[in-house]
């Protein structure tokens, strides 16, 4: 039996790596008819000229190494990861709509909620960042392309895997159960210790998908750092870098000190797991794997909020008919928050009794975080006084946003107070407070995105109404499901339980009602997002958001309309004269609207 | 604008190989650790192959031998940590060792017939 099993892997991992040598040969002949790389391929112009360069069809995507595409691929990843883990929540939200164990065990209760934090901060959150910045920053900074177009298209390919990997509890696999150790992973419980179930081999394979998915973010990170530093047209300089591109690089700082820490805390606890190391058994193993998720954990929830708050900084400012108030403020409150970020670990861990001096001091530097947090608060608000503002679906989603990082980033003051946080430590308290930054803000922005550069990755646009009915049924679906649970924290609701005492009820079924709005918000959503996307309106001006009128335009949009008229002049063909050219220069225009971003 | 043209100077838009290096890593990854000998060897070959195809082709490394080497090396000296030392990781170690070796071979194999071939096309 065992023999045959090895048998049966090898001859099927025999005929697998023919297969691929087979289409590799078959692949490779390209290169006979692909132009010769060398010079390679400038500015915007050469978007027509490129897609010349791939092959059609399903290959086209899994060979393409064009930042456009990966962002392509990134954002539809995202979202497919957004469906499954807020279809995981929902299933949760119906079960806590009654005190008692109904509809599903408390063990597949426990294995939801794992997934449905590791899907959503790992698969969706840092994915749908990565959309965004592989679609744009090179647009933005006016480079060909990322600096190492190959490992961009490597750390997208990793991320699939990582996602069967971490849902692989939830297959038909015999002998496999879904991790229950929630995102955190604590010792000794994650270590498969006692007589628990966490032993599982399905925890294994969370462990390595999510090791997975960090080796991905860091080669992504590297990627970016290389290129917001070296790739940049002459005429973007330090002084008028984007303040996207500006968060992008301190969160790719960012990821670049925190992911290989978590990788290497995950190597140790599999070690741990499966080789008998006892780098978490031994005294103070526990505590440790605190201070390394955590040493990784915070930065984390930053690396997820910075991107975002770029996002913000640069569309609402569009649609206030003015400049972002305080730019230099801005920037300067991102890199003060990506220093600090790591100097703050410990507030996670107030109530595990570590030494008190200490705790104040983390008390202190978590205290201090929250001022560049209300300086760009500060000036989003100010940028909106005043101006023009045109509330289109975008702009409400980073209204939104505002409103809702108000409310997170105030309960988090609370909980970095140490007395206060004794008292609201593992309570609904502080999952309303991160659920109003990551689903309040985050995802927010992230629509606030999705429906801004719509018209380009399109040529499309959205339905107005359906976008409208998106951003109300999500922002009153947002505030209704977490502030009662804020008020479920005050009660003293702890967090992570399947079942709960009746006094608990209206509250928790409050918080149901709106995680359903919710639901039927991002229905619209998917609804809008598709019909659009395959019969909307056809977009015929590159500047559907009349931001020249306020003198707004940026880089992108301008590459847009230039992709937009070659398209017109000659019919839709392919623009050939410039495919021979290698050395031109982006417009002016380009560069005028760089400063202003 | 491409004065400084960057940290890799082409750029083609597809390449076959990113696709199996992410394939690689998981695949020995988990052979590794489930010690599952077929699933080791094969993945590292996977991803050890694709090293080499995607340095290759972006031109980092002239020589497909002399690259296939050096990984294999690098395989072999980690494979050998693994079986011969206080880690005692018997087969995966060996599991390390046959994936360098055969990677070794495939090369030698592609520079002799494959490579001539396509040369005559
Ligand atoms: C304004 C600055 C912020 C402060 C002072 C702050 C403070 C805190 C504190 C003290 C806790 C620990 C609560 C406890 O478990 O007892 C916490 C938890 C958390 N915060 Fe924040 N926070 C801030 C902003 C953010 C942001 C921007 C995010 C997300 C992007 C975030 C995400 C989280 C998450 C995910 C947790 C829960 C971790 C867990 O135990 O699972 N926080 N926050
Ligand atoms: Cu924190």
């Amino acid at each position: 039996m065992e023999v045959n099993g090895q048998l049966a892997l090898t001859v099927l991992m025999g005929v697998f790596l023919i297969a691929v040598a087979a289409w590799l040969a078959r692949v490779e002949d390209w290169r006979s008819y692909t132009p010769l790389a060398g010079g390679g391929t400038v500015g915007g112009t050469a978007e027509q000229y490129v897609s010349e360069e791939k092959p059609s069809g399903v290959i086209r995507w899994l060979t393409t190494v064009d930042h456009k595409d990966i962002g392509m691929l990134y954002g539809a990843y995202a979202l497919v990861a957004f469906a499954v883990g807020g279809l995981m929540v929902v299933l949760m939200r119906i079960e806590l709509a009654d005190p008692s164990m109904t509809l599903i065990s408390n063990t597949f209760y426990n294995s939801l909620l794992t997934s449905h934090g590791i899907t959503m901060l790992f698969l969706f959150g840092t994915p749908i960042i990565a959309a965004f910045s592989n679609y744009f920053i090179p647009l933005l900074i006016g480079a060909d392309d990322m600096a190492f177009p190959r490992i961009n298209a490597i750390a997208f390919w990793l991320l699939p895997p990582a996602a069967l990997l971490i849902w692989a509890g939830f297959f038909p696999i015999p002998d496999v159960i879904p991790a229950q150790t929630a995102w955190t992973m604590y010792t000794p419980l994650s270590a498969g210790v006692g007589s628990g179930n966490q032993m599982n081999a399905g925890v294994d394979l969370m462990l390595l998908g999510l090791h997975l998915s960090g080796v991905s973010a860091t080669m992504g990170a590297i990627n970016f750092i290389a290129t917001i530093f070296t790739e940049r047209n002459e005429k973007v300089s330090w002084a008028n870098l984007d303040i996207f591109s500006w968060t992008i690089l301190t969160q790719s700082g960012l990821i670049l000190f925190a992911f290989p820490l978590l990788g290497s805390a995950i190597v140790m606890l599999l070690l741990d797991r499966n080789f008998g190391t006892m780098f978490f058994s031994v005294d103070g193993g526990a505590i440790l794997w605190q201070h390394l998720f955590w040493f990784f954990g915070h930065p984390e929830v930053y690396i997820l909020v910075l991107p975002p708050m770029g996002i913000v900084s640069l569309v609402l400012p569009r649609f206030a008919g003015r400049r972002l108030f305080g730019f230099k403020f801005v920037v300067y409150s991102t890199l003060a928050i990506g220093v600090l970020s790591f100097g703050v670990w410990a507030h996670h861990m107030f109530a595990t009794g570590i030494d008190p001096r200490l705790r104040a001091s983390f008390m202190a530097v978590s205290l201090a975080i929250a001022i560049p947090s209300a300086v760009k608060t500060f000036n989003w608000i100010t940028t909106m006084w005043n101006g023009k503002i045109r509330l289109t679906t975008p702009m409400l989603f980073c209204i939104g946003f505002v409103s809702n990082f108000i409310i997170g980033g105030v309960t988090g003051v609370f909980l970095a107070s140490i007395p206060v946080d004794l008292v609201l430590h593992d309570t609904y308290y502080v999952v309303g407070h991160f659920h109003y930054i990551v689903m309040g803000a985050i995802a927010f922005a992230g629509f606030a995105g999705l429906y801004y550069w719509f018209p380009i990755y399109t040529g499309r646009m959205y339905q107005v109404t359906l976008g409208k009915w998106h951003f109300w049924l999500s922002m009153v679906g947002t505030n209704l499901t977490f502030f009662a649970m804020i008020l479920l924290g005050y009660g003293g609701m702890p967090r992570r339980y399947a079942t709960y005492l009746p006094q608990f009820a209206t509250l928790h079924q409050v918080a149901t009602v709106g995680a359903l709005i919710l639901l039927v918000g991002q229905i619209i959503f998917v609804w809008n997002f598709v019909q659009s996307w395959l019969e909307g309106r056809e977009v015929q001006d590159g500047d559907p958001w009349d931001l020249a009128d306020d003198d707004l335009v940026t880089a992108e949009w301008t590459w847009f309309e230039r992709k937009l008229e070659t398209a017109v002049t000659d019919g839709g063909e392919e623009e050939t004269e410039l495919a021979t050219d290698g050395g031109q220069t982006v417009d002016d225009a380009d560069a005028e609207s760089a400063d202003d971003a | 604008m491409d004065e400084a043209p960057g940290l890799s100077d082409q750029y083609r838009t597809a390449s076959p190989w990113p696709v199996f290096i992410a394939l690689g890593i998981p695949i020995s990854e988990l052979g590794l650790l489930f010690g599952l000998f077929p699933l080791a060897v094969g993945g590292l070959l996977l991803f050890g192959g694709s090293v080499v195809g995607i340095l290759k082709e972006s031109g980092y490394v002239t020589s497909t031998i002399r690259a296939v080497t050096a990984l294999a090396a690098i395989f072999l000296a980690f494979g050998a940590g693994l079986a011969f030392t206080d880690i005692a990781l018997v087969t995966r170690g060996y599991a390390v060792i046959a994936a360098a070796i055969l990677l070794v071979v495939g090369g030698v194999v592609f520079e002799l017939f494959v490579r001539e071939q396509r040369q005559t096309f």
